[in-house]
């Protein structure tokens, strides 16, 4: 398939309306472990991300990592580095022809999974969004043979049942890690939204 | 010289860090540079703006980097993926204290230390709280130079006996001190009747000595220009290290 600029856009669309809808739920999860910030500064982020002209655009990997520049100089909090960084690595992974298979898309997840740990240097059980993007990008690797649409369903899935395991966990990164035993009980906010920008992958492109 | 990037969620909090500093650093400053909040009142951190800050105060004798608390650690890490790789090399992000550390900092790239040194200086940022305070010193940082007792004997050295100004050797005048000390080829040691020397050169060292209104200050200076440092420190106590 050929994943362009216009086709990232209502990816990015999707995203935005999702956190749009969900930003009240994901600021009460960061107010019960965080600092009650994640969802008005990722609706912050978003909206900024759909002001960007999509058309100026020649490929969805130019279009990529100037949403990870924009998020990076938003957002404000942690999930402004961290989305900002998934973003500029999976625009860099993409080619700027447009051509891609599941597996470069796979690819380009990976480095974006890469980035996020790289940057934010948690671990599966430490209770981030790596918990949910880590299998997430595992189960589209494995899915893979089976095309763009069933690979991206399946890290969906997969990303939400790591979001929903963070609930029992101790958090071990951010603000949260200060509450230790408190933080358990409450499922990660950064594990919820980023397991929204899946559920929109997965609606959006599957051209 | 070193320059100083701050780095915070709080522009007003950044802002107000560095005009404290700043007031202790008496003559020539190195450049320091603020990434802070999105904008005058919102908080965050923005690893773009980070990137400029650092493109901005940045000399080939580097650039130290100081941070906050969580995301400010991360846009910092993430503008070194924006600046220039050659820049990037020179710089370092540095968990020393905010306050404490920068001024530290300033006061040590002000005399013209390199960037390890300068680093040096702001990690121990805490000591004197902590020594005054009576709590442990914090264990060495793994990669910077931490603060080396000094000799037991000095060797050949002059002595010179001053008296701290009617203020007491508050932070000014320390750093004025520090400064004054760093530009002679000369190993400088201030002691009082109650406290072992300290190396002069380090402002740090120096506030540990608590010295009040009118102590003696024992002097001893070994090296190369060490009469040349005399004459300059007591030139300096003849004008009440500038508090007169």
């Amino acid at each position: 398939m050929v994943l362009t600029a216009p086709s990232a856009a209502a990816w990015l669309a999707s995203f935005a309306a999702i956190v749009h809808a969900n930003v009240d739920y994901l600021t009460e999860l960061d107010s019960a472990i965080g600092d009650a910030d994640h969802g008005v500064n990722l609706e912050r982020g978003m909206t900024a991300v759909l002001g960007l002209d999509a058309t100026a655009f020649d490929s969805a990997s130019a279009l990529l990592k100037k949403v990870g520049m924009t998020l990076v100089s938003t957002v404000g909090g942690a999930a402004g580095p961290l989305f900002g960084t998934f973003f500029l690595r999976v625009g860099a992974a993409l080619p700027a022809d447009g051509e891609v298979t599941a597996a470069v898309v796979g690819d380009a997840l990976q480095a974006g999974l890469d980035g996020i740990v790289q940057r934010g240097k948690a671990e599966v059980g430490d209770k981030t969004m790596v918990d949910a993007l880590a299998p997430a990008v595992a189960a589209f690797r494995a899915a893979e043979p089976d095309g763009l649409a069933a690979a991206l369903a399946a890290a969906a899935r997969a990303g939400a049942a790591g979001r929903d395991s963070t609930v029992p966990l101790v958090a071990r990164k951010g603000r949260a890690s200060y509450l230790g035993e408190r933080s358990v009980g409450h499922q990660d906010p950064g594990a919820t939204s980023i397991t929204m920008l899946l559920d929109a992958a997965a609606t959006t492109l599957v051209a | 010289m070193v320059g100083i990037v701050v780095v915070s969620h709080s522009r007003g909090l950044a802002e107000a860090a560095v005009a404290l500093a700043l007031a202790m650093v008496p003559g020539t400053r190195p450049a320091v540079a603020v990434a802070a909040g999105l904008d005058e009142t919102a908080l965050g951190t923005d690893a773009a703006a980070v990137a400029g800050a650092i493109a901005a105060v940045d000399s080939p004798d580097g650039v130290l980097v100081f941070v906050d608390l969580g995301s400010a650690v991360l846009s910092a890490e993430l503008a070194l993926e924006f600046v220039d790789p050659d820049v990037a090399a020179r710089v370092r992000i540095t968990p020393a204290p905010l306050v404490e550390g920068l001024v530290a900092a300033l006061v040590t790239a002000a005399g013209g230390a390199d960037r390890a040194a300068v680093e040096a200086a702001a990690l121990a940022g805490l000591r004197p709280k902590q020594e005054h305070l009576s709590l442990p010193a914090p264990p060495t940082a793994p990669n910077g130079p931490q603060v080396v007792p000094p000799p037991a004997d000095p060797g050949v050295a002059l002595h010179l006996d001053l008296m701290a100004p009617p203020l007491g050797l508050h932070l000014r005048p320390l750093a004025l001190i520090a400064q004054t000390v760093s530009h002679f080829d000369a190993d400088v040691l201030i002691g009082t009747d109650a406290h072992a020397p300290v190396h002069a050169g380090s402002v740090i060292e120096l506030q540990t000595l608590e010295a009040g209104p009118g102590a003696a200050l024992h002097v001893t200076a070994g090296g190369r220009q060490a009469r040349s440092a005399l004459a300059a420190l007591a030139e300096l106590a003849d004008r009440d290290f500038g508090e007169g």
